[in-house]
């Protein structure tokens, strides 16, 4: 990666999260004044844009938590709770995505309780939290075991209880060796949130076919897309590498 | 009844101690009791069950047998003694195990702020008063990796002092270094030993054990084969064991 995140990560992480809000914000301004079909669709555009950028953040975020929590589950003493985790990661990646979310998407309103009504958009979010979730998992429960026994028996040795050994040094050690690989997970969900497009939420991808299916210029809206895509994508790299740099204090090389 | 005065009272009683792993015996029937203020070295060949000892008196290795009473605290499963006690036993490793993500004043001032719920502000003051004592205080601010193995050996010694403990323990604080930093640890050791911390230090440094210590325990196949002055181990040792150990020490290994 560049080599100024590595020197200001602070600053390159709140530029990178400026940049994407402002790329969201202020999208349909630019396209607006494109020809057509790009032009008379920017709005369009936007919307989808912002919701691939909201499923983005809200299934990377809870499946860095999913990630977390099976992670440990994995490594726990407590043979169910190991079961369970195994389950869960087995299931998810032996499956294709795109099953997951219809599966959530027929599936899940039967199962919920009465009054409780899921959009399209909570079911996608919801897929591919669980999605992403297990990829997660794998890489987390990768960095804690990278974290070396002496760590823990150090923290013991001072007396911190076992939540806070786990929260003080096993977990930043972890996240520190696992990040590389979480990065790379949310990368790829920039680009599979696409999928959602198959229970009819309007993210950008499903804005495209919709512009393109109404102007029958499919090479300039597809174009448009690839280079929004593109934008998303290098912001959330960006933001994950200065992160990186962030954590990779005190790290030998 | 137990007759004896408070001050004369042992800060640690281990009684008919046993430690198993699987079927082989790191420990058979050890017992020793310790005074405050006491610093002993505990000598003995490879495998003989030292460090076996040490970390069974902090629970990093739970006994099997026989009993061990720190400053009147039974050391059992109980969470709570478990605690108690490991405010009073600070531990200091061959191989330093610093906290690798956390600045050096971190490291040092994790341990009050989370165990002895001190502000983070007291904590760090008291931190730096400690990397004072052991000349690091310009090293506040690095890195573990940044320093040299004598530099975070010291550095370790200081996290362990700020909980203020009664007892610290040592398992081969020199083996670890390079000949030409092995003086400026143990110069820290010989002041504290004047402190009246009472002192437990596993070593091969005959010379330490012989200038510093009150006391010499020698260790062979999981038992306490001497226990006395250093005067008479050094001079006169009972056991042949004792005696050819000496001799394999003083012409090098
Ligand atoms: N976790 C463990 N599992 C199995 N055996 C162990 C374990 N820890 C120690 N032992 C065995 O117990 C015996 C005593 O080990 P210990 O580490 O206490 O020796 P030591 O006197 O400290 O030796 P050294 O001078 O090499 O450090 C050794 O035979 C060792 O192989
Ligand atoms: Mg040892």
């Amino acid at each position: 990666m560049m080599n100024w995140t590595k020197q200001y990560p602070g600053w390159t992480m709140f530029g990178a999260m400026l940049g994407l809000l402002f790329f969201l914000w202020g999208l349909a301004i630019p396209l607006s004044a494109a020809p057509a079909p790009i032009g008379p669709a920017a709005e369009q555009f936007a919307e989808g844009a912002r919701v691939t950028v909201w499923l983005t953040l809200i299934a990377g975020s809870v499946g860095v938590v999913l990630g977390i929590v099976a992670g440990m589950g994995k490594l726990s003493k407590f043979l169910p709770l190991r079961w369970i985790c195994d389950f869960y990661v087995w299931l998810i990646r032996g499956t294709p995505l795109l099953l997951q979310i219809m599966f959530v998407w027929l599936a899940l309103p039967t199962i919920m309780p009465e009054g409780i009504e899921l959009s399209d958009f909570a079911c996608a979010a919801i897929a591919l939290s669980l999605n992403i979730g297990a990829y997660n998992t794998e890489c987390v429960r990768a960095g804690i075991l990278a974290v070396p026994h002496g760590q823990v028996e150090a923290a013991k040795a001072l007396g911190l209880t076992p939540f806070q050994t786990f929260m003080d040094v096993i977990l930043p050690q972890s996240l520190r060796v696992a990040l590389p690989a979480l990065a790379n997970n949310l990368a790829s969900l920039v680009k599979d949130s696409s999928l959602a497009y198959a229970i009819s939420v309007v993210e950008l991808t499903m804005a495209g076919y919709r512009v393109q299916a109404e102007s029958y210029q499919p090479i300039p809206v597809f174009l448009t897309i690839a280079a929004i895509y593109l934008i998303l994508t290098t912001a959330f790299t960006t933001l994950t590498a200065a992160l990186e740099a962030r954590l990779d204090v005190g790290q030998k090389r | 009844m137990d007759n004896q005065s408070p001050p004369s009272q042992p800060i640690i009683i281990a009684r008919n101690v046993d430690k198993r792993f699987g079927s082989f015996y790191a420990l058979r029937g050890v017992s020793a009791s310790f005074s405050e203020g006491q610093v002993t070295a505990i000598v003995g060949p490879s495998g003989s069950g030292k460090s076996t000892f040490l970390r069974t008196l902090n629970r990093l290795e739970a006994h099997d047998g026989g009993e061990i009473i720190i400053d009147g605290i039974v050391l059992s499963d109980d969470l709570q003694h478990l605690d108690a006690i490991r405010r009073e036993v600070g531990m200091v490793f061959q191989s330093f195990n610093l906290f690798s993500h956390l600045t050096i004043l971190r490291n040092v001032a994790l341990a009050p702020i989370r165990v002895r719920k001190m502000s983070r502000a007291d904590a760090e003051a008291k931190a730096l008063a400690l990397l004072d004592r052991v000349g690091l205080k310009n090293q506040a601010h690095k890195y573990p990796v940044q320093l040299s193995g004598g530099q975070q050996q010291r550095v370790a010694i200081a996290r362990a002092l700020a909980m203020d403990p009664k007892v610290l323990l040592f398992d081969e604080p020199t083996s670890a270094l390079d000949p030409e930093m092995v003086n400026e640890v143990l110069t820290v050791m010989r002041e504290l030993a004047h402190t009246g911390i009472t002192m437990l230090v596993v070593t091969h440094e005959m010379g330490f054990a012989r200038e510093v210590a009150d006391r010499v325990i020698f260790f062979d196949e999981g038992v306490i084969l001497e226990d006395t002055t250093p005067q008479a181990f050094f001079t006169n040792p009972d056991h042949e064991r004792a005696q050819a150990f000496l001799s394999q020490v003083r012409h090098g290994f």
